[in-house]
């Protein structure tokens, strides 16, 4: 058993940040709970901010900072965030509740356990080593913007203290790691004795009996320390150690996937919502990660705020879903698609929460990855372009050209809105399947079919015949060969009698000329048209 | 080896890009080949060289006068038009199949009129594989004509690009599309109006169009690495008559200009007539 703790000590205020706009960081800020302060940023320290003191206090210390309301369901969204990521990893995956603030209030968990050892070689290599894996964690759990303590040790709960011990500035290293359980329990000793949870509370009582460490604690008599400080510190600091069983249940991860962010303050702008959305699309990539899937449609839910009360008008929120051409799960692609998206889309009003869900799921094989451009590198390639194309043009602007066998020119072709790329870097649409296949046959067939010209004029220019002479544009046309006949369509709205004529204009370009058969009424007795020309 | 002069120790011990002392005393009389030195140095009498192997155009009178044998690959070429329809796409057909058949993929930007299919295929084009981007339908015209070409240019995926720029683009734009090109593994074409020829332009290769005749097209080389070229290129194109029309074709080609000569005159005495008044 090798057990890896992530401690999060800065959880709930990061989870308060992701909620503010961007930059935001940097400014003081502070958590607030019924009785006062319980978290302070850096830039707050600095001013004098500290945890315990009253809300009228701070106030008068900083005037400027910021302060949020701590909220557990918040924080518990936030780490479900590093649990999933986790969850990438190895099956079992747990956590273990912060050191409980006083008994009545439950803590909330700060720190996520995951049981390694049976994926030391797949993500540590053949060598199974520990820091292959620890650094593709620190990469999958890095988009969440946590400050993440790591350790590592054979039992659950001594990973989870070891994570929580306190840094000294530069002597210790980041990481603790304890491989063996002497080691592990050579390091607990030398631990502070208020690292145990239930320990807290007699931190006091404790200190004046001139315990500092682990080790003093456990070097007095066991029934004399139970009797006096309860059951629970030495049941606690004995699984510790690994001198009694820890049994853990591991987290399941949820079949459907939804996440939200309550923002601190209205957003206006696109950028302000991309901003938060971005740390919801992080969310949900470590879920998609965790399930090996790839997102096919997921839905962006902003939530308004109303103008006024009573105000019917504004709608409540506005949903934004992003349907996928190919299933993915890259963080920037999916950013890049959902910012063309949002540029387009006015918003009734600011938004105050955001929702993510994960509509419909796509499970297929991982990629190979690559290191050099292969043909299967530039289809992905060419399926983001699309994509992107498509999110900011509109689905319909991507195009392609379909042959249909219609006499009549202008239904000789048609256009159809591409759907995907297939291998190769070849298109595939909606409508047309069994046509790409048999398009060699239709080159064939278009060799033999008469000449057509390459431009087709959507309207039919009108020409002026004056004294048996065509003129376009001012200059004379000289028919060069014709007719060819195209009768067809009366089956239809479109009925075409026309005869055809390639014609030189005196720069020398060809176009495609008609005259119509029998005079059209609403054409105003003009018989010639422009119809192409031979680019 | 004591029998050495100085010199020729020096040179040898030197470097290896140095000359080796034999042919020290003959640096005068060789000529000077700067283009062995880097693919961008070259004379001015002497055509450029591409870096990347061009695209054979399929024309070999042409291919002779574009630097490299033929169209460039990661950068821009230019072809200034009067109007669509004079044979340009016949002129890129050889290339556009060549790019298709090495499975890549064509796409087109804005075309100015509808393509018909079925004279696509008769290039030997496989028409169902080719990409039409059109965005001329938003608010403000040609800039998304612009951000869709410059993604599809950096994406480095596609394999030849055919673009109808908006007219009277500034000049910053189409460098921009130059530096995003040169992520661009094949030929990149943009069509402009005649007019930008009096206008300097960041592609390196710009040619200008005018059709000479059915089934003829003059092309004109205004810019190329190279030195420049006077009279036009005549090229053959893919023909669309049949041999009888192709010859009555030029017997009114030859009556134009016969008529036009005789139509000068009246046209004049029009002229001035309008100026009296």
């Amino acid at each position: 058993m090798l057990w890896v703790a992530l401690h999060l000590p800065l959880l709930s205020l990061e989870s308060f940040v992701a909620t503010l706009v961007a930059g935001a960081a940097a400014r003081p800020l502070a958590l607030m709970d019924v009785h006062g302060i319980v978290s302070a940023n850096v830039a707050a320290h600095a001013l004098g901010i500290a945890p315990g003191l009253k809300r009228a206090t701070a106030l008068a210390l900083a005037p400027q900072l910021t302060l949020g309301q701590a909220d557990a369901a918040r924080d518990a969204r936030s780490l479900a965030a590093v649990v999933h990521a986790a969850l990438a990893f190895t099956p079992s995956v747990t956590t273990q509740p912060a050191r409980a603030v006083s008994a009545s209030r439950p803590a909330s968990p700060d720190t996520v356990l995951l049981e390694v050892q049976a994926s030391l070689r797949h993500f540590g290599g053949p060598e199974r080593r520990l820091d292959g894996l620890l650094q593709q964690l620190h990469r999958a759990i890095a988009p969440l913007g946590h400050v993440v303590h790591v350790a590592s040790a054979p039992t659950p709960l001594g990973a989870a203290l070891l994570a929580r011990m306190p840094r000294a500035r530069s002597s210790l290293p980041h990481e603790r790691h304890c491989p063996d359980l002497p080691t592990l329990r050579a390091t607990l000793d030398a631990a502070p004795v208020w690292l145990l949870g239930p320990g807290r509370e007699h931190w006091e009582a404790l200190q004046g009996m001139g315990l500092r460490t682990l080790g003093d604690l456990l070097r007095l008599p066991r029934s004399g320390v139970a009797r006096r400080f309860g059951a629970d510190l030495l049941g606690e600091l004995d699984r510790a150690r690994g001198e009694r069983p820890d049994p853990r249940e591991p987290i399941a991860l949820p079949a459907t996937f939804e996440t939200r962010l309550e923002l601190f303050a209205r957003a206006d702008t696109t950028e302000q919502v991309l901003h938060g959305a971005a740390l919801l699309l992080a969310r949900m990539v470590a879920w998609l990660t965790a399930q090996h899937a790839h997102v096919r449609r997921f839905t962006l839910v902003m939530q308004h705020e109303p103008r006024w009360r009573k105000d019917d008008r504004t709608p409540t929120e506005t949903a934004l879903v992003l349907a996928l051409t190919e299933p993915s799960r890259d963080p920037v692609h999916l950013q890049v698609l959902l910012r063309e998206r949002l540029a387009q889309l006015q918003l009734p009003a600011p938004s105050i929460e955001l929702r993510l869900q994960v509509d419909d799921l796509a499970r297929r094989a991982p990629l190979n990855e690559e290191l050099f451009p292969t043909a299967g590198s530039e289809r992905e390639g060419l399926l983001r372009l699309v994509e992107r194309l498509q999110a900011r043009l509109g689905p319909a602007q991507v195009q392609r050209l379909v042959q249909r066998h219609d006499h009549r020119p202008e239904r000789g072709s048609e256009l159809v809105a591409a759907t995907a790329v297939l291998p190769g870097g070849r298109v595939a649409a909606a409508a047309v399947t069994q046509a790409a296949t048999n398009s060699a046959a239709n080159t064939k067939a278009a060799l033999q079919a008469p000449v057509r010209p390459i431009w087709l004029l959507a309207e039919h220019q009108p020409l002026h015949a004056r004294a048996h002479q065509l003129w376009l544009d001012g200059r004379a046309l000289h028919l060069l060969s014709g007719p060819e006949r195209i009768e067809t369509g009366w089956w239809d709205a479109a009925l075409a009698e026309r005869d055809y004529f390639i014609a030189q204009t005196t720069d020398g370009a060809l176009v495609w000329v008609y005259r119509t058969r029998l005079p059209q009424p609403e054409t105003l007795g003009c018989e010639w048209f422009l119809q192409g020309r031979f680019g | 080896m004591d029998v050495l002069p100085p010199a020729a120790f020096v040179a040898a011990s030197a470097s290896a890009p140095r000359r080796p002392p034999s042919v020290v005393g003959a640096v005068q009389r060789a000529p000077l080949q700067p283009d062995l030195l880097h693919p961008a140095l070259w004379l001015g009498h002497q055509l450029g060289r591409q870096a990347d192997a061009a695209v054979p155009s399929g024309f070999a009178a042409l291919d002779q006068q574009l630097p490299g044998g033929g169209w460039p690959r990661r950068a821009l070429t230019e072809l200034l038009l009067p109007h669509p329809g004079i044979g340009e796409i016949r002129l890129l057909g050889a290339c556009l199949v060549a790019t298709q058949r090495a499975g890549r993929l064509v796409m087109l930007f804005d075309p100015p009129a509808d393509l018909s299919a079925w004279a696509l295929a008769r290039l030997g084009l496989d028409v169902e594989q080719l990409l039409l981007i059109s965005t001329r339908s938003r608010l403000i015209a040609g800039s998304d004509t612009l951000w869709a070409l410059e993604q599809a240019l950096k994406s480095g995926h596609v394999g030849a690009v055919l673009a109808w720029l908006p007219p009277r683009l500034r000049t910053e734009r189409l460098r921009r599309l130059q530096l995003a090109a040169q992520a661009h593994d094949g030929p990149a074409f943009v069509f402009r109006e005649v007019a930008a020829a009096q206008r300097p332009t960041a592609a390196p290769l710009r040619l200008g169009l005018r059709a000479a005749g059915a089934d003829r097209l003059a092309v004109r080389v205004l810019k190329r690495r190279g030195p420049p070229l006077e009279g036009p290129v005549h090229l053959e194109l893919p023909t669309v008559l049949s041999a009888a029309a192709g010859q009555r074709a030029q017997e009114a080609i030859a009556d134009s200009a016969t008529a036009g000569a005789r139509q000068e005159e009246p046209a004049l005495r029009t002229a001035s007539f309008v100026n009296l008044a």
